[in-house]
């Protein structure tokens, strides 16, 4: 093989693989090496899935050599986040010790999509125990041990999507699947200086994975690029009749190949508690997306967002695992706050259950109205670079900070794009994050193309250590 | 009573509902820490009872009658 397939976006490696250049067997090969080698170093890996990756590789590998090519993903070795259900034999732990081991019957239908397009699974990533829902506020909260970033072994990935992030970062897989109920996906993306996408709530089917908040879970792509996150979107969007909340809507990845103009917002309270490395490293964004279009401030009726999705957060979550904690199982969780924050769920009471739901109601045609005259809003990615392994982090789902972002986009269930745009404190990833009307995924990843068409933060990689 | 007056006695309540569930399972640290937790549920729950909202202001998503033969169509 004369091509170095780590780190390349997943175009230019579907090119390889199409024109065989570069075998899916050789392929695999290589990302389980390094998912085994490097992987631990990050704490980064639940399970190598080496027997099904070979399996799969070897019959890419025979259908592509018959002239049957499927598609981009054809051949192309992933991770998928440990809360996505695997049959075989294949543990799905949700990164919980109580689940350690856990077996179930079949694959997630995002399983299922990227087999049927061909992709390899190779390993199922590490994650927040049952992805954060307990209440954890510091980065020591999975059975597998808190995920660092390959940009600093003293810092935290970010989650709960930890191991998608850090193995994507960490040129272990060239991309990953992880889920977002608010700040899951574009979290660890952030931390780890990678591209990811919260597609549309009911974009794509969670039939298969952990539910935490029946009304917030989403499942996206994690990546080097937008254009790697739209290829892998196309593939596992999609109606699915096991899961009532998808859209018949199609979707198709749309590459526009001509100039366009967008209309940039920023909501006010979006950059409220964002730190001076951030902001700075935003400001330097909004010049390059004014090349773009033009950047106007906007503002949503002053209200409680945060306050409601936590509600319905707190309250669905309970619900969820209510066996769990009833009978003492969170005592087995590995963050200490896990073992009772739980509890204070019971403290949430039907009638503020229901009237966040109507207060939720209001903010999805507040921001709808935002999006007639935005085609997408913007802000940094993050409060702050990536914390320290020993520090409590902010956000948010926890109240301890504003996240008008992350409580009106999953609250209304609205994609988000988190794309890197500069280093900051400790020489860390800063990010930038876009926030689109629903069901424009494809107004969302343009922007980010057009982004990284003019910048080049998501070529760089971190140095591995040995 | 005032609101500000309320709040604590909210808590106060809620709290003894929790420990009375769950109490026997937790030490006095994590007693400590289910208070602060509950005050914040409090304060989120009264910040959302504070918004006013129209009659017809339903919850979201609504529901739908279901059928076993019907498929999505959002």
């Amino acid at each position: 093989m004369t091509i170095d397939p780590v780190w390349m976006p997943l175009r230019e490696l579907a090119g390889h693989v199409r024109a065989r250049r570069v075998s899916p067997v050789d392929l695999a090969e290589i990302f389980l090496a390094r998912l085994e080698k490097i992987g631990p170093r990050y704490n980064a890996v639940v399970t190598v899935t080496r027997a099904r990756a070979l399996a799969e590789a070897r019959r890419a590998e025979q259908e592509i050599a018959a002239g049957r090519y499927r598609g981009p993903l054809h051949g192309i070795p992933y991770g998928a986040k440990d809360l996505l259900a695997t049959g075989g034999g294949i543990p799905t732990s949700w990164g919980a010790a109580p689940f350690k081991g856990q077996q179930l019957a079949e694959d997630a239908t995002v399983i299922q999509r990227l087999s049927a397009a061909g992709a390899v699974l190779c390993a199922k990533l590490a994650m927040i125990e049952l992805a954060g829902g307990m209440g954890y506020r510091q980065p020591n909260a999975s059975f597998t041990g808190p995920v660092t970033t390959p940009w600093s072994r003293e810092a935290w990935s970010g989650g709960s999507s930890s191991g998608s992030g850090a193995a994507v970062s960490a040129g272990l897989v060239p991309f990953a699947i992880g889920s977002e109920t608010w700040g899951s996906i574009l979290s660890p993306s952030g931390n780890c200086g990678i591209t990811g996408l919260r597609p549309t709530y009911g974009r794509v089917s969670r039939h298969g994975a952990m539910a935490l908040c029946w009304t917030l879970d989403k499942l996206g792509p994690m990546a080097l690029t937008a254009d790697d996150c739209g290829l892998v979107l196309e593939a596992i969007a999609g109606v699915d009749p096991s899961d009532p909340t998808t859209s018949a809507r199609p979707y198709r990845y749309a590459v526009e190949d001509g100039p366009r103009r967008f209309r940039f917002g920023v909501l006010a309270g979006a950059l409220d508690g964002v730190s001076e490395d951030m902001l700075a490293a935003y400001r330097r964004s909004l010049d390059l997306l004014r090349e773009l279009g033009t950047v106007e401030d906007t503002a949503l009726p002053d209200l409680p967002w945060e306050a409601a999705v936590r509600i319905i957060l707190q309250g669905e979550a309970a619900s969820a695992f209510d066996e769990f904690i009833e009978s003492g199982g969170v005592a087995g969780l590995t963050a200490p706050e896990d073992h009772f924050m739980p509890y204070a769920r019971d403290a949430v009471l039907a009638k503020d259950y229901v009237k966040a739901t109507r207060v939720r109601g209001v903010m999805a045609r507040e921001i709808d109205r935002i999006f007639e005259r935005f085609d997408v809003l913007v802000a940094p990615g993050r409060l702050t670079v990536a914390t320290p392994l020993d520090q409590e982090f902010r956000g948010g789902m926890r109240g301890t900070s504003r996240d008008i972002m992350g409580a009106v986009g999953n609250g209304a269930g609205l994609p988000g794009l988190i794309v890197p745009n500069g280093f900051g404190e400790r020489g860390l990833p800063t990010s930038l994050q876009l926030m689109g009307r629903a069901w424009e995924e494809n107004t969302l990843l343009a922007a980010g193309r057009a982004i990284q068409a003019r910048s080049d933060w998501h070529t760089k990689h971190p140095a591995l250590e040995d | 009573m005032t609101d500000r007056e309320a709040a604590p006695a909210e808590v106060d309540a809620l709290l003894a509902l929790v420990t009375a569930r769950y109490g026997a399972r937790l030490n006095a640290a994590q007693l400590d820490g289910l208070r602060r937790a509950i005050e914040a549920v409090v304060d989120q729950a009264r910040a959302v009872r504070a918004v006013r909202l129209g009659n017809a202001d339903e919850p979201t998503p609504p529901f739908r009658a279901y059928r076993g033969d019907e498929r999505p169509t959002a």
